[in-house]
């Protein structure tokens, strides 16, 4: 067990005086690009309550990206929309359950996951270190990008309610879940469990687990790169995003989490600006964060604000 | 309420035999390669190929340690989704390490690559083709090669995982331990019927779309019922339950072998923890292989 607090543990990650240039030449860039959104139904996959489509739509670089979307049947007025976020291994949530409820629901899946990984297919280990050593080709980049256009998707549709748009995720998806609160400012509550891709050149430091143990074995080959990660880093750290999030946000972490490691999600919750936010520490959980409890704690949360 | 296990077929001893029979014809034909990414200074990640059914190549990780062997081995059954995780860090240090990704999974997904959902559907309404036929001897396989390694010593065999781990143990039973968790193909026709929770739901799925092929379908789906297997496992087995024990009891009936249980507290952490103090205790390594915040 680490002899130091991990409430006060403190952080290495630096923000450079250049970074809101930079994601503003980049979304400027994504701009350039229509979403030329289709959406397909999936008769397969639908029921009597709720109907499954697959969307496909353009995102940075013209790649084109896949998510699953979820509407209940009976829906006489606008919905609140739900966004899942996937982590880093997993599939992307068919939220399919949560539409029965009165949301309408998207499982994204940006780049490189199944159904989105024709054009770019990093893989799993791969994602984490690939082009990690240059910010202008990251892999994270586009992969971002991607998930803040599930955003612009939303938006477009007459059967959501654009201001009652709610994230989530946990792993990596609780870091886009704070990513694209931050950078989608119309994003009406957020809940992100276990955050990744925050404090990421201190969790290096802090763990041996995947996936950022892939950074490590990368290190180890090309130790020279240390000072380009933690360059192309700063760019990318949750950290330096979490200053711009002013919506309702929860975030829970496991306080025995080797895979996100605790000192990185106390300060990303720290640094979140927003007036209305909670911490949900769980003693003896790793990296579930205590989901098995804190699930009716997001549904709550998310029914009391998009009110369903 | 107790859950419902559907009758075994009266031919699964034959399905399964067969397949073995089909399994063992090929040869594993092994190739290993390091992954010089992986490797560190304790020990030597591979890249491993094998042969398996229908003459199918799947790759696994096979992590071995430094130092005079032979070594246990902790072998990881693959979950559902794509992608496998590299074997952890701290496991690879003081144990041969395996980790399996099936076909249809991402390194194993030429020319077969599943989706999700879908993978457990796949082909379901033929029972001699269905695609889990294959999964259950890519599992079997890796215990073949185990089999013909100096490095691997044959009496500490353990499997850990689902469904996949309690079939492999059943039909390799070479393998020592098993440490087992019920997943979807555990009381699947029933647990099927009150759930809507994927992959469960895809069974679901497949059902209302072709009402014509559901009774086969539920067919194919007993001959993966772990209870029909759990007379052949031999092996010592901890069976990991939930709080309601009358859901496991069908299994614990039926498991062959002697038999402890734990409860789950739904924590990675203390599971983690039982999980590697169990493997450490059972082959008397120095002490569980617990990453720095478990410690």
């Amino acid at each position: 067990m680490p002899t130091h607090d991990p409430a006060t543990y403190p952080t290495a990650v630096t923000k450079p005086p250049d970074f809101d240039q930079f994601w503003a030449d980049v979304l400027a860039q994504a701009a350039k690009v229509p979403l030329n959104a289709t959406v397909t139904p999936v008769p397969m996959r639908s029921t009597a309550t709720v109907e499954v489509f697959e969307v496909h739509y353009d995102s940075l670089d013209n790649v084109r990206i896949a998510g699953w979307y979820c509407l209940p049947r009976h829906r006489p007025h606008p919905l609140p929309a739900i966004v899942y976020y996937p982590g880093y291994i997993s599939e992307p949530t068919f939220p399919k359950a949560p539409a029965a409820k009165g949301y309408a629901t998207f499982g994204a899946a940006p780049r490189g996951k199944l159904r989105s990984n024709s054009q770019v297919n990093p893989g799993y280990p791969g994602l984490l270190a690939h082009n990690i050593i240059d910010r202008n080709s990251y892999a994270y980049k586009g992969f971002y990008v991607d998930a803040w256009r599930v955003i612009d998707f939303l938006q477009t549709r007459p059967e959501v309610d654009s201001s009652r748009i709610g994230i989530r995720g946990g792993s990596q998806g609780g870091a886009l879940t704070l990513l694209t609160a931050a950078m989608c400012p119309t994003i009406a509550v957020a809940a992100a469990g276990a955050p990744y891709l925050a404090g990421v050149v201190d969790a290096i430091e802090l763990t041996n687990t995947y996936p950022y143990q892939e950074i490590n074995d990368y290190l180890r080959i090309h130790p020279q790169s240390r000072a380009a990660i933690a360059e192309c880093w700063s760019y990318y750290d949750c950290h330096n995003f979490a200053d711009r999030i002013r919506c309702p946000i929860i975030v829970n972490i496991g306080l025995q989490d080797n895979v996100c490691p605790p000192e990185t999600g106390y300060e990303v919750f720290r640094r979140i600006a927003s007036p209305d936010k909670q911490l949900y520490p769980y003693d003896g959980h790793a990296h579930d964060a205590g989901s098995f409890y804190h699930e009716a704690i997001v549904d709550a949360f998310f029914a009391k604000h998009l009110q369903p | 309420m107790s859950l419902t296990i559907t009758n075994r077929p009266a031919d699964f001893a034959d399905y399964w035999a067969a397949t073995l029979a089909k399994l063992a014809a090929l040869p594993v034909a092994p190739e290993l390669t390091e992954l010089p990414i992986r490797s560190t200074d304790f020990g030597t990640v591979y890249a491993l190929q094998m042969t398996s059914l229908d003459s199918y190549r799947i790759f696994a990780y096979y992590c071995v340690p430094h130092g005079a062997g032979p070594f246990p081995v902790l072998y990881t059954l693959p979950n559902y989704g794509s992608v496998v995780h590299v074997p952890a860090y701290e496991e690879r240090q003081q144990s041969i390490v395996v980790a399996l990704c099936h076909r249809g999974q991402r390194l194993s997904d030429q020319p077969f690559a599943a989706a999700y959902p879908g993978l457990l559907t796949t082909q379901i309404a033929t029972t001699q083709d269905y695609i889990y036929r294959g999964i259950v001897a890519d599992c079997c396989r890796v215990v073949d090669f185990l089999q013909t390694r100096a490095e691997v010593d044959q009496d500490k065999i353990a499997l850990v995982g689902s469904d996949l781990a309690l079939i492999t143990a059943a039909l390799r039973p070479q393998v020592d331990a098993l440490y087992y968790t019920p997943g979807f193909f555990y009381g699947a026709e029933a647990v099927a019927q009150r759930s809507a929770a994927y992959p469960v739901e895809e069974l679901n799925d497949y059902a209302r779309t072709y009402p014509e092929q559901a009774a086969a379908l539920w067919q194919t789906v007993a001959y993966y019922e772990p209870t029909h297997f759990a007379e052949q496992v031999r092996c010592d087995t901890l069976l990991v339950t939930g709080a309601d024990p009358s859901q496991t009891q069908p299994l614990v009936d039926a498991l062959g072998g002697n038999t402890t249980f734990y409860q789950s507290a739904h924590s990675g952490y203390r599971d983690g923890v039982h999980l590697a103090t169990w493997f450490s205790q059972r082959y008397g390594l120095t002490a569980p292989a617990l990453p720095a915040q478990w410690q």
